[in-house]
């Protein structure tokens, strides 16, 4: 476990923020996560890193949820507070002989964009489609990270994203070709059903690339 | 001469990690004694994957300590990781040692003999520094090539207890079955906690496992539990080598999709019917074992039912099947859908019933064909022993030897709910 100094605290939304820390000696592979939480506390949550590979600093991306106990207290750190940090931890990383070769489709709800955002940050010439599954646009987190085009955002309770409704339903109308390579991060319920969607259409997920946080 | 009698708890893992530290207690002139009766020296090396597993260790801390109130009482193993502050605080144990420090349990009961009280936390820190096992208490010989795990399934306490994946050293792998091999091992079982992923330098499982198989001798290999999303193509091609035996436990957990996702399970049933259809295709009697979990949270009948049916399905030998309870600072513990009790216990009641009857089912395949048995206990004309399967078998024959491996033809299967093949030696 290593201790990492926080840098800033950046807000989002009302309940979700970026937390920036120092990196120090820290590496990973893109789409991996950590465990967070204050330094001595014995409560620790998941976090997948948000930053890319090669910045110099680490991010994580979290909204804090309701009568959640971490994403709470996570929220009221402050620049020069300590965390512990443990990992990196996961499998829901890109293979190395794809990454310039295939055409990409990332299917996220909510913070579940995290991991998403480190792939393209850290690959930025990814031949890549982002589906962002949310409730209201102004959780379309920092979508000027994505080149226009490239991301979908998908808001199932207001009309104001590129799409109204859930991405589920955007696959449906939408049918992906076979060849496409699909990362699925958020929650269980949404890869449960995008899973057979996409089955459905011949998409050839081989090993899943599936990273679910509740 | 002083006794010493050891109590093993739970995994494969542990079961090895108490041969090699007995074999040492052995080499030191220590004898060994069983659990129930009076000794100078206990070591339980505890789990902590269930309720029950806690209670058991609690069980025999309080056996141990009536036996022999005297006795120096060592407790290793989850438990001490997980219960430190609690096993401390019992007077009658004399040392609580963590899994990582458990391969110097041996020099702390030196030591505490010659007069020098070492704290555990003095000890070295050494995964793999477990001798050979060639006189524990098995004819299989056991080999460690990975501990810890870093797939952090909600359910499972493994790997705050474990600590993360580490992989042993290719070359301590081969030198370490090489050794078991030359002393007269015939079986060689790979051990670890997820053993699917190892990887040391550019070597992955597959790679040891291809290796393992290409040394001399007349033994045979066998792969303990494996994960699902822990294996390719090129370990695929690797199971119909002669030494490999047909044999996999292949850790299944539900038959539910939205259950595995919720146990962050990495693979779908659809998956796993292909692997099992891969592997059956290289020998169609494989016998594929499992583990179940009973009654995770939010599993509804139609979640239980599907478990159930993937059992009859995929007739597996086998099913290790056990009710979900509560394992602290898990992600698990914090689902708010958790099962009655009273309905894990219905549902256990029914899985076992139906593995029982797959288990029959699979096994009397086995009558009117041969085993290769590895003879564990005889007294010359009747020995026991396993199948390549890993199925047990008895049989008769002539001058039979332990550690020797014998062609039986199968003749019938007992009736017992863990039915065992007899036959006759086959000359
Ligand atoms: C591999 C992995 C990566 C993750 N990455 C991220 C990430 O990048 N950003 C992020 O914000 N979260 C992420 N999470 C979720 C995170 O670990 C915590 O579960 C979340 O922050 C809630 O923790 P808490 O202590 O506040 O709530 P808890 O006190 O643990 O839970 C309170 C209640 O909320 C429910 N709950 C838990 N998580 C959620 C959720 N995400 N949405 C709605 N309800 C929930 C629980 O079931 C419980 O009933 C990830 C989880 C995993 C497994």
């Amino acid at each position: 476990m290593r201790s990492h100094k926080v840098i800033e605290i950046r807000n989002l939304t009302p309940s979700t923020y970026i937390i920036r820390m120092e990196k120090n000696d820290f590496t990973f592979k893109t789409g991996q996560y950590i465990t967070l939480g204050f330094s001595g506390s014995i409560d620790r949550r998941e976090y997948s890193i948000y930053s890319s590979e090669n910045d110099e600093h680490l991010e994580v991306l979290i909204k804090e949820v309701e009568n959640g106990l971490v994403s709470k207290k996570l929220k009221r750190c402050k620049p020069g507070d300590k965390l512990d940090i443990d990992g990196p931890f996961g499998h829901f990383s890109l293979q190395n002989d794809e990454i310039n070769k295939k055409k990409f489709l990332f299917i996220a709800t909510g913070t579940g964009i995290s991991p998403i955002h480190s792939f393209i940050a850290t690959h930025p010439e990814m031949d890549y489609r982002l589906l962002h599954g949310v409730r209201k646009e102004e959780e379309a987190y920092e979508r000027d990270s994505y080149e226009n085009g490239n991301y979908i955002l998908c808001t199932s309770r207001e009309k104001t994203g590129d799409f109204h409704g859930r991405v589920t339903e955007y696959l449906k109308q939408n049918p992906v070709s076979s060849d496409t390579v699909c990362y699925l991060c958020g929650n269980c319920h949404m890869i449960y059903e995008a899973y057979d969607i996409l089955e459905k259409q011949g998409v050839q997920l081989g090993p899943i690339h599936t990273e679910v946080y509740f | 001469m002083k006794k010493v009698a050891f109590k093993t708890l739970g995994c494969r893992l542990n079961q090895y990690e108490t041969d090699a530290i007995a074999s040492q207690f052995q080499d030191n002139d220590f004898q060994l004694v069983p659990f129930d009766k009076e000794a100078d020296v206990y070591v339980i090396n505890s789990c902590t994957v269930t309720h029950q597993s806690d209670h058991k260790s609690r069980n025999f801390i309080n056996q141990a300590n009536r036996k022999n109130p005297n006795s120096i009482l060592v407790v290793t193993g989850c438990m001490a990781n997980n219960a430190k502050n609690e096993l401390e605080s019992r007077e009658e144990i004399n040392y609580v040692v963590e899994n990582d420090r458990k391969s110097s349990v041996f020099s702390l009961v030196e030591a505490h003999y010659k007069g020098e009280i070492l704290h555990p936390s003095k000890l070295n820190t050494d995964l793999f520094s477990y001798g050979s096992t060639e006189k524990g208490f098995h004819t299989r010989s056991m080999v460690k090539i990975q501990d810890g795990c870093d797939n952090f399934c909600t359910f499972c306490i493994i790997p705050s207890v474990r600590g993360r994946a580490v992989s042993r050293p290719i070359q301590d792998i081969l030198d370490n079955v090489r050794d078991v091999i030359s002393n007269g091992a015939k079986e060689v079982v790979l051990t670890g906690v997820n053993i699917g992923r190892y990887e040391f330098e550019n070597y992955k499982f597959d790679d040891i496992v291809e290796q393992i198989l290409e040394l001399e001798g007349d033994f045979r290999l066998r792969i303990s539990s494996i994960e699902p999303d822990g294996f390719g193509d090129k370990f695929l091609g690797l199971l119909n080598h002669p030494k490999m035996t047909p044999h996999l436990h292949l850790c299944l957990q539900s038959g539910s999709d939205p259950v595995l996702l919720q146990m962050r399970r990495m693979y779908t049933i659809k998956r796993f019917k292909e692997i099992v259809d891969r592997v059956r295709s290289v020998r169609s009697d494989f016998n594929i074992t499992t583990d179940v979990i009973i009654g995770f949270p939010g599993e509804s009948d139609q979640d239980f039912d599907a478990t159930c049916n993937i059992i009859k399905e995929l007739q597996f030998g086998h099913v290790h099947a056990f009710k979900y309870s509560i394992r602290k600072g898990t992600r698990a513990e914090r689902m708010t859908e958790q099962v009655d009790e009273k309905i894990k216990t219905k549902r256990s009641e029914l899985l076992r019933g139906i593995s029982d009857q797959v288990k029959k089912q699979y096994r009397t395949e086995f009558i009117g064909k041969e085993q290769i048995v590895l003879v564990e206990k005889t007294n010359g004309k009747i020995a026991k022993g396993y199948g390549e399967h890993y199925i047990p078998v008895e049989f008769s024959g002539e001058e039979l030897k332990k550690n020797h491996f014998y062609k039986v033809k199968i003749k019938s299967m007992t009736a017992e709910d863990e039915p065992v093949l007899t036959g006759e030696q086959m000359i």
